[in-house]
């Protein structure tokens, strides 16, 4: 049995970390239960293309040929090959330039893909892709503040999360068997809530333990590498580092020209050869040179992760194996441990059905910190009540405001950022860079108007606002189905409907806890924050704009 | 039976998070040194290496309230770490130098 005073003090401990990563790991894992989505909405976002099918796989080596021959950067960069037909994918093959650029300053990529026009000449254009999908992820990743600042802030923000988790399983544990799944639910709402709270934390443990393990350690790789390079191996870890990237490393071009195997031949050499890697592209550094190899980056069947490091290169003249070492199946034990690792923050593992469940236990985490601020809130007012009804203090109408501006603007602000792919498309210069702007518009004019208004009123507004926004996802959609004129579109593929559906589900969510808060406020407990009662009753309004809303 | 348990919540918290860190960092060092194939083994280890720490780290820090005091806290993490590292550093200096 577990002491009184110790379960005490870890009930402090879990409050306080609670508290202060509350609101940023609400963020964290709202936006990251849609980067489970990341292609879905990636394609969704992408205007129409030409298309990967444009251009038959057994056409491919002559737009190959033409692109090699038309751009030499695009050879020495690597040509991409996409052999899946995604909406995201513009054309067959895409590939990047450099931007003009004054000698030795960073410069950025221009994105350019190729074609085959009916008469068989090359049509090659630089265009730049959505973002919409990276920027919802870098959110996820950094809350919104720029690197490299945004991800050593989450990563004690991670740290303190895995505290709070610990701490909260020991603060629980002595009631864990006498009330687990049990949820009473009744007239006692704050008790109904702790109930939800307790049961939704602790069933989701295991998931929330890799998460805050891998999140540290994601967040704070750059600071922990040097850490590691100068404590532990005291330089070593460059070198190791080299030979780590040398089986990535294409081979040098020779200078002799060389025939290229066709890309359906090379498939059937790489599925001969590694029979469970499922390609997804592939990329021709050198094409045309006799040393010219072909990266087949992809997942492996039967082993957790993704292809973001693993894969295999082989040679586009022969179409023999170069090497493998970067394969799940051929990388040391410990790479595919750190590989498993990372396949457990990011739910890449057994397909759709952990995808979905990442999504889920996504939102369900969002709503566990939510939800956490909340009874924290609650928990303040019963301690100062004694007796009578009392005003709520100062910090719990803050924290109250806050909890409700932060997490509610964050979700009114990626669903508006996603309407405003289609809508804005065609219609603004730099989309990406208006993507930024609206989403922290929305989510720092939410911020403002949980303050100026109060949690309870703002609440209802801003989860109507959230409704809305959601709701417009797919309302867009069925605008750019009956109207095409403007300019707008609406992709067939079950993974944009998908999309479509998804929001539409969230938004009747949004609507239904809008209902259910406003309820509340006019009916609930009068000394709660969650009551627009008492403050009408005893201050005269200084929110002129709210009573108008009532 | 143990006495009472004071808050000392700055004394504890920052030795959790101070002498946590170097825990998790001298721990996984051990690791790198002594785990199978030695400090030239692949590069996967040292990406591996980041979760193990983030796993020593989160832990230190979590379970450091349960010192009696803040003093003691530093104290005990403190040892741990002085003998940790004076591992790590034999290894890397002397033993595998």
């Amino acid at each position: 049995m577990i002491r009184a005073d110790i379960v005490r003090l870890y009930k402090t401990v879990h409050t306080w970390t609670g508290i202060t990563c509350g609101f940023s790991l609400f963020i964290a894992f709202y936006a990251g239960a849609l980067t489970m989505f990341q292609e879905p909405i990636a394609r969704w976002a992408s205007p129409p293309s030409v298309g990967v099918a444009a251009v038959s796989l057994d056409n491919a080596p002559r737009l190959l040929e033409l692109v090699a021959a038309a751009h030499p950067q695009a050879r020495a960069e690597g040509i991409k090959l996409h052999l899946r037909g995604h909406e995201n994918e513009p054309a067959r093959v895409t590939w990047e330039e450099d931007e003009p650029h004054e000698p030795g300053q960073p410069h950025g990529h221009v994105h350019w893909w190729g074609t085959l026009n009916p008469d068989g000449k090359l049509l090659a254009k630089p265009e730049e892709p959505s973002e919409l999908a990276e920027f919802i992820n870098d959110i996820h990743m950094r809350v919104g503040i720029p690197r490299p600042w945004g991800s050593y802030f989450m990563g004690v923000i991670s740290l303190l999360y895995g505290v709070a988790l610990i701490a909260g399983v020991i603060t629980l544990l002595p009631s864990l068997v006498k009330d687990f799944l049990e949820l009473r639910v009744g007239k006692n709402l704050k008790r109904m809530w702790l109930d939800a709270h307790n049961v939704v934390g602790i069933t989701a443990l295991p998931f929330h333990i890799a998460i805050a393990i891998t999140a540290t350690a994601l967040s704070l790789s750059s600071p922990l590498w040097s850490a590691q390079e100068r404590v532990i191996f005291g330089g070593k870890q460059a070198i190791l580092d080299d030979q780590e990237n040398e089986p990535r490393r294409a081979p040098k071009p020779i200078g002799e020209a060389g025939v290229m195997m066709p890309p359906v031949q090379l498939l059937q050499k790489l599925k001969e050869q590694v029979p469970d890697l499922e390609p997804r592209f592939l990329v021709f550094k050198n094409f045309g040179d006799k040393a010219a190899s072909v990266r087949v980056p992809g997942r492996e069947r039967g082993y957790v992760g993704d292809y973001h490091l693993g894969g295999v290169m082989l040679s586009a003249v022969t179409g023999e194996l170069l090497n493998d070492l970067t394969r799940p199946a051929r990388q040391d034990p410990d790479r595919r441990a750190a590989e498993t690792f990372y396949g457990l923050h990011a739910g890449h593992y057994e397909g759709a059905t952990v995808t979905w469940a990442y999504f889920l236990l996504g939102l369900s985490g969002a709503w566990l910190f939510y939800s956490g601020n909340l009874l924290w809130i609650e928990t303040r007012r019963k301690t100062a009540r004694k007796g009578g009804e009392v005003e709520q203090s100062r910090s719990t109408r803050l924290l109250g405001s806050a909890t409700v501006g932060v997490c509610l603007g964050c979700v009114a602000g990626i669903s508006l950022t996603i309407v405003a792919a289609k809508w804005l498309h065609g219609r603004v210069d730099d989309l990406n860079h208006w993507h930024e702007l609206i989403y922290y518009a929305v989510f720092l004019g939410s911020i403002a108007w949980a303050f100026a208004s109060g949690a309870a009123r703002s609440a209802v507004h801003l989860l109507w606002l959230c409704a809305a926004a959601t709701v417009a996802i797919p309302l867009t959609t069925l605008t750019a189905l009956l109207f095409p004129t403007l300019g707008m579109w609406a992709h067939g593929s079950i993974a944009t409907i998908g999309v479509d559906v998804v929001a539409f589900v969230g938004a009747l969510c949004f609507a239904w806890m809008a209902v259910a808060t406003r309820r509340r406020i006019t009916t609930g407990p009068a000394d709660s924050i969650w009551s627009v009662r008492k403050a009408d009753a005893a201050t005269p309004p200084r929110e002129p704009a709210a009573v108008a809303a009532e | 039976m143990a006495g009472d348990i004071r808050p000392d919540w700055w004394g504890k918290a920052s030795a959790g998070v101070i002498l946590g860190f170097g825990l998790a960092l001298s721990l996984v060092g051990l690791y790198a040194y002594l785990g199978p194939g030695g400090i030239d083994a692949p590069g996967g280890r040292y990406s591996l290496m980041r979760y193990l720490e983030a796993f020593v780290w989160i832990s230190v820090f979590s379970f450091c309230f349960l010192f009696r005091s803040g003093r003691s806290a530093w104290a005990w993490l403190g040892a741990a770490n002085l003998i940790a590292f004076a591992a790590l550093f034999a290894c890397r200096f002397v033993f595998f130098a």
